[in-house]
């Protein structure tokens, strides 16, 4: 899983630039030193970008990371649910939507690429997700669902 | 010693697109998938708030809490979650040009939402040898409705993404299809944030 292959396209990138390559053997002080002063190489290779995207996507490492993020946060999900009784029910149900929004953010925003791609699909969906929570919370609040 | 020019690479994916770009300078088809993303949260939003309204109303049981299996729901849960994970790598996979990780991922994504549905339809069943049905009180209709939605929505991804598969195999989807995968990823991962909503608030939430 952590290495999904050769990137073909990827290192097309990274292609040295004998022009730069030139430049940087006129640089002053050892190879050594030289290294040692450049910025450390990226351990992740990026992948490419689709039409509509302001940054590449995570690397596959990123992904199972966060996977494993959401495990840990259902598993806790889980755990809360057998607090019941011992715990009151208001910190329970404030911890577990906490653990739901936590969950929803990260799958939005990392699988489903919202942190790299244009601003406009993240407004599209934030106005459906913010629209939806405002008008059933008021309507449920009329009928005094959470009151009871 | 001649180098080739090889160009960058997000011009090697772009290259291969002929999705029409709207004004905003992004592609049709993925505008159109997030705004009906959009749109069906406030479609399903209307039947977590018609459960939430007749939760705790229904005179005959059964209840949740006779009927609920948080143990079988929270490892379904985990698998739905795990299949976002080899969705999202299915992708990577194709905009790399991996096309035999392409075919195992998308292949895994559609086993996992399988094993879901499959774990749904025995929980259902379970629940009707339980005594709760569609008809039976205002729980059954809400929760079968609800879940059946989520579950119907489940269902139509598979179909997508077997088909994306079936086109994966016979070496039909390539780097330049790669926005395909990424918006039937959208789909499959809005139905998981969908799924997260409703395991916290129909099953774990105390009645």
């Amino acid at each position: 899983m952590a290495d999904e292959g050769a990137n073909p396209a990827g290192t097309a990138t990274e292609q040295r630039d004998p022009e730069n390559a030139a430049s940087a053997d006129e640089q002053p002080g050892t190879a050594i030193e030289r290294a040692e002063a450049a910025p450390p190489a990226r351990a992740e290779p990026q992948l490419p970008m689709l039409p509509g995207e302001v940054r590449p996507h995570p690397t596959p490492q990123r992904y199972v990371m966060i996977a494993a993020i959401l495990v840990v946060a259902t598993a806790a999900e889980v755990g809360l649910y057998y607090l019941e009784g011992d715990v009151p029910d208001g910190l329970i149900i404030a911890f577990l939507l906490m653990f739901a929004v936590i969950k929803f953010v990260l799958v939005a925003s990392w699988y489903m690429h919202l942190r790299t791609d244009k601003p406009i699909f993240r407004r599209f969906f934030v106005l459906g997700v913010v629209a939806a929570i405002s008008l059933y919370l008021i309507v449920l609040t009329m009928l005094h669902v959470f009151s009871g | 010693m001649d180098q080739v020019a090889v160009p960058p690479a997000h011009d090697v994916v772009e290259a291969g697109h002929e999705t029409p770009a709207t004004g905003m300078g992004v592609s049709n088809t993925k505008l159109a998938m997030w705004l009906f993303l959009s749109s069906d949260c406030l479609f399903f939003g209307a039947f977590i708030s018609a459960y939430l309204f007749y939760s705790g109303r229904s005179q005959p049981g059964p209840h949740p809490l006779d009927v609920y299996n948080i143990p079988f729901t929270s490892v379904t849960s985990f698998i739905l979650l795990m299949s976002s994970l080899t969705m999202v790598l299915a992708l990577a996979a194709i905009m790399r040009g991996d096309y035999r990780r392409l075919r195992v991922w998308l292949l895994a994504t559609a086993l996992f939402g399988a094993t879901f549905i499959g774990g749904q339809v025995f929980e259902f069943t379970e629940f009707y040898r339980q005594g709760l049905s569609l008809d039976k009180n205002l729980f059954g209709s809400t929760f079968f409705v609800l879940t059946g939605l989520h579950g119907a929505h489940v269902t139509a991804g598979i179909i997508w993404l077997v088909s994306l598969w079936g086109l994966a195999v016979q070496g039909r989807l390539t780097s330049r299809d790669s926005e395909r995968v990424e918006i039937a990823g959208l789909y499959w991962h809005f139905v998981d944030v969908v799924w997260i909503v409703i395991f916290t608030v129909v099953y774990l939430i105390p009645k």
